[in-house]
This record gives structure tokens, C-alpha cells and sequence, in this order.
């Protein structure tokens, strides 16, 4: 099972260079991303990582779901050679993070959730940056760097410097940044966080389309829409370790379809008579029914097709409906799911 | 080295292609030596910030302090013009101040996440490091350039001619690099813009003052005195100032081996190496300590 020229045999030291011959032999692999028991204690005794099994196939548009200091950013790291493992395997590309992370960084590209880009530069420079840092050769750069400002429909502000952008625009230019050496695997960390639906969509297109050329991707996001509208298949973390996996349908199936949620006039009593009825409303038999604060709430397949005659019906027995709302099931949605429990976001805000 | 081999087709497709990489040692350094040069282009500020001070102490020093101070100069040093004696203490200066703006420069880079993004590339750590030093460096031989065309223009005279501008600004940057490495230090400790830059001003006067810089030690208080034996300033002044004046004014350290002008010069540029190589030590510690992997 020892591959030929096995990136082990390279050393540890970042600077070893690596023989084209070897790159070629260890490099070839169906398996983009292979995961083996990793952890990551960091040095204040935090487990941001506790122990995740996984794998990403080549070409697969892997999203890495979960909320704020669940763990996300620290493994994408770990898979980015930015940090070493505490204990378990990790290769990317077929190179082991710890003994060949130069071979790493030749194979990937990497955006990070803060937008990274040199504002003093312009977008063209930016980009030939990245560039020259990946080593793209030199008759190919021109081409290269048009090309991709031309992806990210920066072209008109190319001689513009990268501060006067917007922020829709600078995420942008950091994406082409990442993509400039057309590497088989790339890695976005919460690409959309804090902009706007109109920009959103733009990127997300973007990566769709770098996807259908044959890109592996891997995305984390805190948002159950955006896994759902790019990726083939997810992987939840709560906590550092991997709560569900699946593809977008198995884990909404998991939630068990869309919430109706449903504000009823008259208090705790008018509250559970409307329970009641919709658990025995046959439109909805495998609903799930809680009482809220201002009514009740019920995620069911058909939410959206029957929760009209469901406010009939609620009607016809003297309750006074004051408002209602169908919508998609949430990230906080899956995790109730999964987990039986709210998410709470500001215990989650402390770790890392 | 625990990396099982788990993944049973890790090596048995080859067919990819595989990302090409055109990175070499020099290729990475001169990337990097020109990303550092076009930011500093791009941002005039930096560069007429670190020369315009150096410029104010030039001229007012000159016309203001000229008569009383050129009296003090002349006593040890006679026929020789206080425009002459302070070109050197200016070109030091500049160096100072040329030096402060590396580790801002760095700190902007981790702020920006430039850093994190360079250390992601398969460049050379060690090259992307060497290369933003040699920009800065570059800009500071330039300043020193700048500085000593200046100072003649207002009256100095560099007897030793072209050798002697050379020699200058090879003591400017010797001196710089010690304030370079400390500069970085501050910024990878701090990891903040302003603590940095104050961190690294608050130092440049009382380095300067309390020197050989201004006015020769013997004028000065017996403290100052001490202090300036201590201050690395004094040594570059002072090899700076053998060469302007081909004599051998080295005040602190008294070294004959050589015979006139050199020995003004060797002492201070060997003190100043031995400082580059501790603080550039220090610095290169925390900077590959900051770019490592290793879980913090």
C-alpha cells in the first residue's frame, strides 16, 4: 500500500524541494481530500477538533456546514498546511500535511474567510502576484490573469487599486487570486459572510462554474441555503466533531420538510387546542408540532402545499390565526434535527 | 511520523496532471522584492514621511544650531563645517526611520491577510522574507542617496568622493538592518500598526540624541556620554562620519590596526554586524515561529 515515492520519505522541513518525478508519482490520486481520526488541541487546551473521519472524492462540491467556532475554519486550516495536526492523518492531493505540505500548497488554492487581497495593489497586480507566488510560468501569466479577471468581471477596474473596491468585488478578486495556478482542489472558507444577495449570487456562480470545469471544492458556510444551492454533499460539525453527513435533500429529509409557523390569539389554552388539532390534521401525518411563544410551529413535507387548509381549519374551530409564516427548513432547523437541541450560538461564539 | 497509509489508491492513478510549478529560490525572493517595492511607490506617504523628517533636521540644525554647534565641532575636528559633520548623523537617521516602516509593512500584511495568503503559496519562506527586505533596503539606500546629495547641495563636503557615498550608504544599511530585525520583532509581538510605530518612534530620538550624532561627545554631559557608548547610533555616526571626512573620528572605540580612516570605519561596521546578526537572529526566530504550522 506504500505508494512509489511516498511523501513521507520527503522530511519535514518545508523547504525541501521535491523532484518533479516524485510530485508526479505521489500526486495521483481519486481521493482529494482523506481524513483519519484528526484532532487539534490548540495550546490553551481548546479541542477545536475532536476526532473527524472523512473524505472528499475528486470533482465533488463538498460543503462543510456549521455554526459559528464549530470547528470549520480550524480544520480547513489543518487541510491548508497552515496548521499541524494534534494526532490523525490527513492527506490532500495525496500528500500527507505533515511530511509533504509544500506539494500541498502547489495543488491547492485557498481563500480565507477574511478577504485577502493587497489593497495597494491594483486587481491585475493582485493577480499576477498570486501568479508569480504559484509559480505559473511566465508566458502564461498575461493570459492567465486576463482570463481570470474576466471570470470575476473585474476586467473594466483591472488598473484599479484593490482599496477602492467594493466588498462584493474585493471577495471576488480574492477568489481569482486562489485560482490563479488552476489547481485541482480549492478551499473557501465562509466565501459570502457579509455580502450582499446580489453579490452572493454572483459568486456562487463562479464557483458553480469553476466546479463544472472539473474542480474539487470545499466550502464551509453557516448557511443551510448555500450548501444546499452549490453542493453535492455536506458534512455537519457541531463542536468539533461531525454530527451528519449527506447530501443537501438527506439532511433536510432529516428535518422532515418545511415549518409552518402559525400565530394563534387567547394564550397558553387556545395554544395547545391549535397543537392538537394540526397533530391530528390529516394533511400532515408526519408532522412535528411544538407550541412557541406566540402560537405553534410545525415542520411537516407538505407545510407548504397544505398549511392553508390548516389555517382553515384552525379557523372553523373559533382560533384567531394573527399571523403565519411557511418557510425552508434553517441551519438552527437541521440542528434540532439532529441534535434534539437549540442551537446556542453564543456558547458556540466562545470557541474557536 | 504517524501517516498511515489508509488511502489504497494514494499512488496508483497517476494520470492527472500535475500543477506545474515554476518556483525557485532567487524567483521567489524577486517576486517578493517587487511586490514590496511597488507597494512603497504605491504609497508615496511612506516614502516622504521617512526622508522629510531627517530633511527638517538637516536644514533647521544647520541654520539654526550652525554657528554655536560648528564652534564645538571645530574644537576637535578644525576646518571641518557643521553641514559636513552632520550629513552623516542625517544619513543615519534616515536609515532609523527608513527601517521603522518594515515591520509596519509586515504588520499590515498579517492585518490584511497577505501573510497568511503568502504563507498558503509554495514560495520559499525564507525567500518571501529576504526579498521584502531587500526592497526595503533598496529604498533606504536610495534615501541615504538622496540625503548626501542634499547635504552637499547645502554645503557639505564629502572629501572621499564617490567612494566615500558608497561607503556611507553601505554603513546606512548595516545600520538599518538591526532596526529592520527590531522593527519586525515589534510587529510579530504586537501584531498591531500603531504599537508598533510608536514602539519603534519612541526610540528613535533618544537613540539619536543621546549620541554622537549631533554634537561631539566631548560636549556632552558625562552620562550621555555613557549612554552613547552603549548606542549602537554613535558607531554608525561615527564610521559614517570617517568616511565623509576621511579621518578617523571613531569616539567611542579606540582601534589602530589600520592607520587613519579605517580605523573610524571597522570598528563600527563590526559592531554593527554583530548587532545585525543578534537582532536578525531574534527577528528571523519570531518571523518562522509566526509562519509555522504549529498549533498556538
Amino acid at each position: 500500500m506504500s505508494p512509489p515515492g511516498s511523501a513521507d520519505t520527503a522530511g519535514s522541513s518545508e523547504d525541501d524541494g521535491v523532484s518533479e518525478a516524485e510530485t508526479a508519482a505521489a500526486g495521483g490520486s481519486a481521493t482529494a481530500i482523506a481524513v483519519d481520526g484528526l484532532e487539534l488541541v490548540y495550546s490553551d487546551g481548546t479541542a477545536a477538533v475532536r476526532g473527524i473521519e472523512m473524505g472528499v472524492p475528486e470533482g465533488e462540491f463538498f460543503g462543510f456546514l456549521g455554526p459559528n467556532g464549530a470547528g470549520k475554519t480550524t480544520t480547513i486550516k489543518v487541510f491548508a498546511t497552515l496548521l499541524s495536526p494534534t494526532s490523525g492523518a490527513v492527506r490532500v492531493n495525496g500528500f500527507d500535511v505533515r511530511s509533504a505540505p509544500r506539494e500541498i500548497r502547489k495543488s491547492i488554492g485557498y481563500m480565507a474567510q477574511e478577504t485577502s487581497i493587497d489593497p495597494e495593489l491594483t486587481a491585475e497586480e493582485n493577480i499576477r502576484f498570486a501568479c508569480e507566488a504559484h509559480g505559473v510560468p511566465r508566458e502564461e501569466r498575461s493570459e492567465r490573469v486576463t482570463e481570470l479577471l474576466d471570470l470575476v468581471d473585474l476586467a473594466d477596474v483591472a488598473g484599479k487599486r484593490a482599496e477602492e473596491f467594493s466588498g462584493g468585488m474585493k471577495k471576488r478578486l480574492d477568489a481569482a487570486t486562489a485560482l490563479v495556478h488552476r489547481p485541482p482542489l480549492v478551499f473557501l472558507d465562509e466565501p459570502t459572510t457579509g455580502l450582499d444577495p446580489k453579490a452572493r449570487n454572483r459568486l456562487w456562480d463562479y464557483f458553480r462554474r469553476i466546479n463544472d470545469l472539473g474542480t474539487t471544492i470545499f466550502l464551509t458556510t453557516q448557511y443551510l441555503e448555500e450548501a444546499d444551492q452549490l453542493c453535492d454533499r455536506l458534512a455537519v460539525i457541531l463542536d468539533g466533531e461531525i454530527v451528519a453527513e449527506g447530501s443537501p435533500a438527506e439532511l433536510k429529509r432529516e428535518v422532515g420538510g418545511e415549518v409552518l409557523e402559525v400565530e394563534v390569539e387567547g394564550g397558553s389554552g387556545a395554544r395547545q387546542r391549535a397543537a392538537t388539532i394540526a397533530r391530528e390534521f390529516d394533511a400532515f401525518a408526519d408532522a412535528s408540532v411544538t407550541e412557541t411563544d406566540e402560537g405553534i410551529s410545525v415542520t411537516a413535507e407538505a407545510a407548504r402545499q397544505h398549511g392553508t387548509d390548516l389555517l382553515v381549519t384552525l379557523r372553523d374551530a373559533d382560533l384567531t390565526v394573527t399571523g403565519f409564516n411557511i418557510r425552508a427548513p434553517t441551519l438552527d432547523d437541521v440542528f434540532l434535527a439532529i441534535t434534539g437541541d437549540e442551537l446556542d450560538t453564543d456558547e458556540m461564539e466562545a470557541g474557536r | 511520523m504517524s501517516a498511515p497509509e489508509t488511502d489504497e489508491r494514494a499512488g496508483a492513478d497517476s494520470a492527472r496532471p500535475v500543477a506545474r510549478s515554476g518556483n525557485s529560490f532567487v524567483g521567489d525572493v524577486w517576486v517578493n522584492f517587487k511586490r514590496w517595492n511597488l507597494k512603497a511607490v504605491r504609497n508615496p506617504f511612506v516614502l516622504v514621511v521617512s526622508l522629510v523628517q531627517p530633511i527638517i533636521f538637516l536644514v533647521l540644525f544647520t541654520e539654526v544650531f550652525g554657528n554655536v554647534a560648528g564652534g564645538a565641532v571645530n574644537q576637535g575636528l578644525p576646518g571641518v563645517s557643521y553641514e559636513t559633520y552632520l550629513v552623516p548623523a542625517i544619513a543615519i537617521q534616515v536609515a532609523l526611520a527608513a527601517a521603522i516602516t518594515s515591520g509596519v509593512g509586515l504588520v499590515n500584511d498579517i492585518e490584511n491577510g497577505m501573510f497568511e495568503k503568502v504563507l498558503v503559496t509554495p514560495m520559499n519562506r525564507t525567500a518571501v522574507f529576504v526579498g521584502k527586505t531587500a526592497a526595503e533596503v533598496f529604498r533606504i539606500a536610495v534615501q541615504i542617496a538622496i540625503i548626501l546629495g542634499l547635504g552637499v547641495l547645502l554645503g557639505a563636503e564629502i572629501v572621499t568622493g564617490i567612494v566615500g557615498v558608497v561607503g556611507i550608504v553601505a554603513v546606512g544599511i548595516l545600520f538599518s538592518l538591526w532596526f529592520v530585525a527590531l522593527s519586525n520583532a515589534l510587529a510579530i509581538i504586537t501584531r498591531d500598526q500603531e504599537s508598533t510605530i510608536i514602539g519603534a518612534n519612541l526610540l528613535q530620538f533618544p537613540l539619536l540624541f543621546l549620541s554622537s550624532a549631533f554634537l561631539p561627545l566631548a560636549a556632552l554631559p558625562g552620562w550621555v556620554q555613557t549612554f552613547a557608548r552603549f548606542n549602537p547610533v554613535t558607531y554608525g555616526v561615527d564610521a559614517a562620519r570617517s568616511l565623509i571626512i576621511d579621518q578617523d573620528v571613531m569616539t567611542v572605540l579606540d582601534v589602530s590596526w589600520f592607520g587613519g580612516t579605517l580605523d573610524g570605519v571597522v570598528p563600527g561596521v563590526a559592531v554593527l554586524v554583530a548587532l545585525d546578526l543578534v537582532l536578525g537572529g531574534i527577528a528571523v526566530y519570531l518571523l518562522s515561529r509566526a509562519s509555522s504550522s504549529d498549533v498556538k
